[in-house]
This record gives structure tokens, C-alpha cells and sequence, in this order.
């Protein structure tokens, strides 16, 4: 009986010891931090309950979707031009990607300097957003799909060379140095030593950075860069709801459906 | 070729000494075998030769090249003939047997052709030869990665035998193989050793196995030279003069008792 007596203080062990003041005053902070911030925008939920009868025109609309307008040629040019955009992005970016991963992993790189300035190169490159890029290219390109390719092959690069460098990193150093003691030169190691580690998650990053850009080609093409974002944003500003509608259900299937392909596709490479 | 240490030292960039005044010859053709416990130099001495590890005092000569301040491009060809097998065996595991041997032939290979993977035929019997050499010639398509350990090690040894190389080092080649594979892949480096006449050297922990390939044998501590002499010549007192121990069951591959009599 003895044994169990004492539960609440078990002799001989350690009583659980108060949480850390360091914790305490971490989540204080986070909660002014949070209250000044809802403070100094005047955040409010209020437009939920006292606007919502205002947009009942507008979601009446959507609720009834044009669906005869999908047929329209327009549409299917739309879509299929925003899939080409996807595509050649993800390939231009992808083998761009795969070359500056190369030089941004301590592994491959010839030595420390450029690996240090790829890197800071890269990061400098993720800092921007897709729509950045987007605005950027239109500016000085004009409209159409060309810059929309090369604001998503900029993003594609942020992300693949990022994640492929990475991988890089954590390779197998064995065959790499199997392949210099045998002679060979640095582009023989990447290609023979280092390509074919990495081949798997560098194609898995490439379906990846696909299904990215069909979601990001979209805002792009609010932006003016081509595709059916573009088709979007023309039929927003002339208030053709029951048309959006349309366009964002067929949106939305298109999208799972290259989505779940891609991933299948990824989950078979891993 | 020869090998001729002189005076040669290694001091890593941490400050950790590899080696400290190894002075040796190793003629054309001979099977050495390095013996020592980790951290004594073995794996160093190996890797200065070719240049792996870069020499930072005395003089290290392969053939008469010197290897303190060789450039980028002579190194590498002094490397094409210098064969090396390694404890992990080092092999792309995701790619075919084939493609691994065929590194071998990478520093006979232009760059452009070799980034396309584009070898001579000539090349290609090279590599089919060398696997016919350690018997595995039918894995040649398989990928490295469904092999075992001992042959996966015979793929290492084809890779290096690819490159016809005049010398062959092997850095703890067996310490990652079964008892009977060891013997048998040890066998494969002394058949080569004899029929092709490649200088070879063999870093080892196990003194049985020492004592039964080497035609002379190395015993390293702390980075010198403690001993170095004939098989018959090194004895236990010898083993555990190099040791800086008594002997223990964990120095011979060979499990059975006696083995340390």
C-alpha cells in the first residue's frame, strides 16, 4: 500500500519544473505583437455582416454559371495558352535551375566564392513574388505570353535551384570522389558523380515547379501577361460574373486534374 | 611506376597531422599492404598518392612526377593512371553497372562527348573486359544498387581497372565485406596485381590478411613509418609494436581460435 500512497509526490523524483520565464514573455510578446498589428489597421469583421446583402447581385450570378460560354473558342485558346506558358516556363526555368544548382552547393561548386555568390544571387531572385516578376516583364515587353514565360522561368529558378542545391548537398560524397581520382574533370563529376544522384528529386522539383506555374500563371495573366488570367480579368471588369463563374469551376477542374497527374507522376519518382 | 616518399608530411587544414616524415620506396610492380589503427595515416598515405590528399612538406614523386604543386590539369592525368577502390565501394547505386565502369574511361572521354555519355566502342570493350576480369560481366546492365557488397567491390575494382592503370590503391577495400568475401576480393587485387603487374596498395586492419597478401608490408602509428618488412617478418610482437596494444580477437578477419597464434 505504501507504494501507491504517495502519488502526488513520489519520493526520490523529480517534480516537474515550472514552465521557463523565457516561454512566458515569448508568448506575450506575440500577443501584443499581434493586437498592435490588428490595432493599426482597424481590423474589423464588421463588412462581413453589414456589406453581404450588397453582394447578393454578384453572388446570384456566379451561382448561375454561363456554361455555354465555355464552348467558345476564345476560352479553349485561353486555357491552352496558359498551359504552354506552364510548360515552356517549367522547362526553360528547370534546366536553368539545374545548372545554378550546380554552382550553389558547396558540393559542385569550384570553389567558395561563387557558391556563396549563387547563393546570394538565388535569394535575391526568390525575393521578388511571380506577380513582380509579372508587372516587370509586361512593362518593358508589353502584353502577351512572352513575359509570362520569363517572369515564371524567374520564379522557377528561385525555387528549383533553391531545392535542387540543396539536395546537392546532402549527396553521397563517395562517387564523387570515385570520379576524381579516376581523372576526371569537374563537368564529368556533376554529370556522372553528382546528375545522377540527384536525377530523381531534380525531376520531382520540375513536376513541382509545373504545377506552380499553372496556378501562377493565372495571377500573371490578371497582370497582362497572356493566358486565360488575362481572359479573367477582361470579363471581371466588364462585371460578367455568371461567365467568371463558368471560367472558375472549369479552372478549378483543370487545375486538380494536371495537379493530381503530377503528382502521381512525382510519387513514382520517389 | 614508382612511388618515392621523401621526408613527406601532411598537416590538414584543421591542424591534425597525417603524416610526419614518411620516407619510402615502392617499386614497379610490387603488392604493399598498409597496416595501423584508424587515425594513424593509413588512409592519408594512400590518398597523397594521388593527390587527394595534397602533400604539405617533403616530396612525393609517382613516376618521377611530382605531386607538390601539380596543377589542376597534370594531376588529373597523373590520376587516369591511378586506380582506386574505396571502403564504400563509391559507386552510383542508382545507375547501371555499365555506367559505373565507363567512369573509368571518363578521363580518355572529350567533355562534350563524355556529358552525353557518348563512349568509343573501344571504350566499351575496355570496361566489358575489366568485368569480365572480376567475373561479373553479366550484371553489366543491372543497376549498381541490386549488387551485394562483394559485388559491388568487384564493380569498384572493374571502374578502376578501366582505367588500365599502372598503379591500383585500395583504401580499406574490405572493411565493409563479409569474412569470405574479403578473402575472395582480396584474391581478385593479388590475381591483378600479378597478371597486369600494377603496383598496388592496400590500406588493412586485419593482420591475418596482411600477412597473407602483402608482399611487404607498412605498419603505421601517428603518422610515421614504424615498421616496414616482409609478411614472415611481422609477427605478433611486430602487430602489436604497431598498435601500441596487445592483440585482440577484432585484428584478424578469421574467427577461428588459433588464428592469433
Amino acid at each position: 500500500m505504501s507504494l501507491v500512497a504517495d502519488v502526488s509526490t513520489p519520493a526520490g523524483r523529480p517534480r516537474k519544473p515550472p514552465p521557463s520565464p523565457a516561454l512566458l514573455i515569448g508568448l506575450a510578446v506575440v500577443l501584443a505583437i499581434t493586437l498592435w498589428a490588428g490595432l493599426s489597421i482597424e481590423f474589423t469583421l464588421a463588412p462581413l455582416f453589414t456589406d453581404l446583402t450588397r453582394g447578393k447581385v454578384i453572388i446570384d450570378q456566379f451561382l448561375r454559371p454561363e456554361w455555354d460560354f465555355l464552348l467558345r473558342p476564345a476560352v479553349a485558346a485561353a486555357f491552352l495558352e496558359t498551359l504552354y506558358i506552364a510548360i515552356l516556363a517549367s522547362l526553360g526555368g528547370c534546366i536553368l535551375a539545374l545548372l545554378l544548382a550546380m554552382l550553389a552547393s558547396k558540393v559542385s561548386a569550384p570553389n567558395t566564392l561563387v557558391y556563396r555568390i549563387t547563393r546570394g544571387v538565388l535569394s535575391l531572385v526568390r525575393s521578388l513574388p511571380d506577380v513582380a516578376y509579372g508587372l516587370l516583364f509586361v512593362a518593358v515587353l508589353g502584353t502577351g505570353a512572352l513575359p509570362g514565360v520569363l517572369a515564371l522561368i524567374m520564379f522557377n529558378i528561385g525555387v528549383a535551384a533553391k531545392l535542387t542545391g540543396e539536395t546537392i548537398d546532402s549527396i553521397d560524397p563517395g562517387p564523387v570522389e570515385a570520379v576524381e581520382a579516376a581523372g576526371g574533370n569537374r563537368l564529368q563529376r556533376a554529370r556522372w558523380a553528382i546528375f545522377p544522384q540527384v536525377a530523381p528529386n531534380y525531376l520531382s522539383y520540375c513536376f513541382y515547379v509545373f504545377e506552380l506555374n499553372i496556378r501562377a500563371s493565372l495571377v500573371l495573366g490578371i497582370v497582362g501577361a497572356g493566358g486565360i488570367g488575362t481572359l479573367l480579368y477582361t470579363l471581371l471588369a466588364r462585371f460578367e460574373y455568371s461567365q467568371v463563374s463558368a471560367i472558375v469551376v472549369l479552372l478549378f477542374v483543370v487545375v486538380f486534374i494536371l495537379d493530381q497527374l503530377s503528382r502521381a507522376l512525382r510519387r513514382r519518382l520517389s | 611506376m614508382v612511388i618515392e616518399f621523401d621526408g613527406v608530411g601532411v598537416t590538414y587544414p584543421n591542424g591534425v597531422r597525417g603524416l610526419d616524415g614518411v620516407s619510402l620506396t615502392i617499386p614497379d610492380g610490387q603488392f604493399v599492404v598498409v597496416v595501423g589503427l584508424s587515425g594513424a595515416g593509413k588512409s592519408t598515405l594512400v590518398r597523397t598518392i594521388n593527390g587527394l590528399v595534397p602533400v604539405t612538406a617533403g616530396r612525393l614523386t609517382v613516376n618521377g612526377h611530382a605531386l607538390n604543386g601539380a596543377r589542376r590539369r597534370e594531376l588529373r592525368a597523373l590520376r587516369a593512371r591511378i586506380g582506386m577502390i574505396f571502403q564504400s565501394f563509391n559507386l552510383v547505386t542508382r545507375t547501371s553497372v555499365m555506367n559505373n565502369v565507363l567512369m573509368g574511361r571518363l578521363h580518355a572521354t572529350g567533355t562534350p562527348r563524355s556529358l552525353l555519355g557518348w563512349y568509343s566502342a573501344a571504350d566499351k570493350e575496355t570496361a566489358f573486359d575489366a568485368l569480365e576480369r572480376v567475373g561479373i560481366v553479366e550484371k553489366a546492365w543491372q543497376r549498381a544498387s541490386t549488387l551485394s557488397g562483394g559485388q559491388q567491390q568487384r564493380v569498384a575494382i572493374a571502374r578502376a581497372l578501366a582505367q588500365k592503370p599502372e598503379i591500383m590503391l585500395a583504401d580499406e577495400p574490405v572493411a565493409s565485406l563479409d569474412p569470405p568475401t574479403a578473402s575472395a576480393v582480396m584474391s581478385d587485387l593479388q590475381r591483378i596485381n600479378r597478371e597486369l603487374g600494377i603496383t598496388t596498395v592496400v590500406n588493412l586492419h586485419f593482420l591475418d590478411l596482411a600477412r597473407r597478401f602483402g608482399d611487404r608490408i607498412i605498419g603505421m602509428r601517428a603518422g610515421k613509418v614504424v615498421f616496414d618488412g616482409t609478411g614472415e617478418e611481422a609477427d605478433d610482437s611486430v602487430f602489436e609494436d604497431i598498435y601500441g596494444r596487445s592483440l585482440t580477437a577484432e585484428d584478424v578477419i578469421a574467427k577461428e581460435p588459433g588464428a592469433l597464434a
